[in-house]
């Protein structure tokens, strides 16, 4: 079915996404071992490494994503593998160009280099030039191959079939497979906030090369910046939600989920949510005009709503009283469902403006982003990167390993989670390499969340070296 | 207060998700009454989210700090400017050239307004009560001035921290101000 081609490009993504992951996690422990008081890093080099982590964890998990449906997409229409080997090409460029310009630049903007600190040099000269034609370069790279996929869709389906527009007529004709119907829909979001990081880049160019005469707005920059940021936060759990879709009935010997009228209804609803959700990182700038800001948090809640009632109630459904297969792809998933709807929550409270007003910007923050990515989407794609590896080699599942596997997740993450909260709702700001001493509860908890985390790295290298090894042997396959 | 009624809903809301999630996952344990196709007729489960988000959102969203205190007059105006890493509050407005400020005290139970702005890159002007706690917020941009209007009924020393990050000493940018 795939071709031997696409086999071993999607090898050579999960082991780049795995290698990096591990990397960035281990940066991630140092952080809260930092806050904890139990390292003393150089501020400058806490902050270099928190813009390189979240970077790189955003990233990974983005192309990730990309990677499983590019892959499963084979099922349905020819991908192209040129684009495809493009991206992985500029992917590599970018990401390298991003560690030496954090870790060597000591350039030091956070993941949202928030505009105009990009240009408040505090680090080498070089490395804001640089970070532009980094972000570029990868912007391009994900744009080239969201939209070579979304062209080879439209190749086999019409635009009505791809959005799923025939499922409100009574007897559709056609069926759009739900795996299709979520990646145009994710697509289409991609496409568009990469669309806008180019503008956004395109605009700092300008203020860079016109040498003061040309000076961007602070305001718009801040909201072009959270549309594609936040966009694209989303868009990546969008992606791993496709694969689910695709493979969580088949993995459990179940018949493939069909679209629905209401499927159809709902991820087209999600499409116009959570291109407007992204004005509640703009809640506390005042300026914003009220108007966007009620949209802000309306849209954030009901983005919410079709995830929750068909994603979650169909995972529900699909698993309640049922005789299922479970194996670790499913109950990867089906735990990564759970983190997802845990993280929501806390996101819905937290964009809930008169709660933002004590919670923008404290720990609850990463809180609850962490949630849905570390007890979420990362789970969705090791699910995809574990089903993928069983499929061309030995296909034995040790059950213990399993268990243990999943086991360590659940306490490591819940642990390093939980301290996030804790701290979140002590008012602890986030982004602070070192805590001021009134608050108390601070440091123990920036410790405990670093034993949680270390936690969570068990099991993840275990993943990391049964998956990679079966990669590698893809690798080298002539099959 | 405010952050404990948030921890406790949000406990509150996770302990049903655990509790549902390990129920149906103990289900599919047992005898076999699936649904061919999941995918269908919850239209029921859509109609009770939205209508509970429903009367959150119509309850929350008045409460939004932009329209706390609008219609009355401050009895004090604050003008802030934040630069990397210090923050300037004065009474007079501030100059950017020159920028200096002085002690504030605030009297108590009468509305203050805070008009903040960024002499550089983008910082927070958020207020923390004697006991850690965060009470208001607002951001400080540059180029524009946002207005947080407060009344505090508490006298007290009252801290500022810079919650947006803006660089090497962002975890120390603060300063103080005190309302009798
Ligand atoms: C167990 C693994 C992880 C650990 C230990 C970890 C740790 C941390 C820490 C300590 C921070 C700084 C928090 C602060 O603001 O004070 C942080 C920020 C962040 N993390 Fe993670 N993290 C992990 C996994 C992830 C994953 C899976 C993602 C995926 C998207 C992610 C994305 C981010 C982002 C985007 C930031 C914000 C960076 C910034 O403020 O510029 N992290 N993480
Ligand atoms: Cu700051």
């Amino acid at each position: 079915m795939e071709s031997i081609k696409i086999k071993k490009i999607t090898s050579v993504w999960i082991i780049t996404v795995l290698v990096l992951f591990v990397a960035s996690i281990v940066l991630g422990i140092l952080m809260r071992l930092n806050q904890g008081g139990a390292l003393n890093q150089a501020p400058i080099n806490f902050y270099s490494n928190m813009t390189i982590h979240g970077l790189t964890m955003i990233g990974i998990w983005f192309v990730a994503g990309m990677a499983g449906i590019n892959f499963l997409m084979e099922r349905y229409v020819k991908t192209s593998y040129k684009a495809n080997l493009t991206a992985f090409i500029l992917t590599v460029i970018g990401v390298v160009m991003l560690w030496v310009i954090t870790l060597v630049g000591k350039f030091h903007v956070a993941w949202t280099f928030l505009y105009p600190m990009p240009f408040k040099i505090m680090w080498a000269k070089w490395a804001t030039p640089a970070f532009l034609v980094a972000m570029s370069i990868l912007s391009i790279g994900w744009l080239i191959w969201s939209i070579s996929m979304m062209t080879q869709i439209l190749k086999k389906y019409s635009i009505a079939q791809a959005f799923a527009w025939q499922h409100f007529t009574k007897d559709p004709s056609v069926k759009t497979p739900p795996f299709i119907l979520i990646s145009m829909i994710t697509l289409v979001g991609v496409i568009t906030c990469l669309f806008v990081a180019v503008v956004l880049m395109a605009l700092y160019f300008a203020e860079f090369l016109s040498k003061g005469s040309f000076v961007n707005d602070a305001l718009l920059m801040k909201n072009l910046t959270y549309f594609f940021g936040h966009t694209i936060a989303n868009e990546m759990l969008y992606l791993g939600l496709a694969v689910l879709y695709e493979l969580f009935a088949e993995v459990g010997g179940k018949a493939k989920w069909q679209t629905s009228w209401y499927v159809a209804l709902a991820w087209n609803f999600t499409l116009i949510f959570i291109l407007t959700a992204f004005f509640h990182h703009l809640y506390m700038d005042f300026v914003q005009p009220e108007g966007f800001q009620i949209i802000g948090q309306l849209a954030s809640y009901m983005a919410s709503l079709p995830a929750a009632a068909v994603t979650v109630f169909s995972v529900w459904v699909a698993v309640y009283r049922t005789k299922i297969k479970w194996s670790l792809t499913n109950l990867l998933f089906f735990i990564g469902v759970a983190g997802w709807v845990i993280g929501g929550f806390g996101a819905v409270i937290d964009a809930t403006i008169s709660n933002n007003v004590v919670l923008h910007n404290t720990l609850w923050v990463p809180a609850h982003f962490h949630s849905y990515n570390v007890m979420g989407n990362v789970l969705f794609s090791l699910a995809f990167f574990y089903w993928f590896s069983i499929q061309f080699t030995e296909k034995v599942v040790n059950e213990r390993l399993s268990k243990l596997v999943l086991s360590l997740l659940i306490i490591g993450g819940a642990g390093f989670l939980l301290a996030f909260y804790l701290g979140g709702a002590d008012s602890i700001p986030r982004r602070y390499s070192n805590y001021p001493a009134e608050f108390t509860s601070a440091k123990p908890l920036a410790l405990v969340g670093a034993a949680f985390a270390t936690v969570y790295l068990i099991p993840i290298l275990i993943l990391f070296v049964t998956i990679t090894k079966r990669c590698i042997k893809v690798l080298f396959s002539s099959r | 207060m405010h952050q404990n009624s948030i921890l406790l809903l949000f406990f509150f809301l996770m302990g049903i998700a655990l509790i549902v999630f390990t129920y149906i996952f103990f289900s599919s344990k047992k005898a076999d009454q699936g649904m061919s196709n999941p995918l269908k007729k919850r239209f029921w489960f859509f109609l009770i989210l939205v209508f509970i988000l429903g009367i959150f959102a119509s309850v929350t969203i008045p409460n939004s700090p932009y329209f706390a205190h609008a219609g009355e007059t401050p009895a004090k105006v604050v003008h802030v400017a934040a630069a990397q890493f210090i923050f300037y509050m004065s009474e007079q407005a501030i100059d950017p050239a020159k920028p200096s400020g002085h002690p504030i005290e605030l009297p108590a139970n009468e509305v203050v307004e805070f008009r903040v702005t960024s002499l550089d890159v983008n910082h927070g002007f958020a207020i923390y009560d004697e006991t850690g706690r965060l009470i208001t917020q607002t951001q400080a941009m540059p180029g524009y001035v946002n207005r947080l209007r407060y009344k505090f009924d508490q006298p007290g020393k009252y801290h500022v921290l810079c919650l947006e990050y803006c660089g090497i000493a962002h975890q120390i940018m603060r300063t103080s101000f005190t309302v009798n």
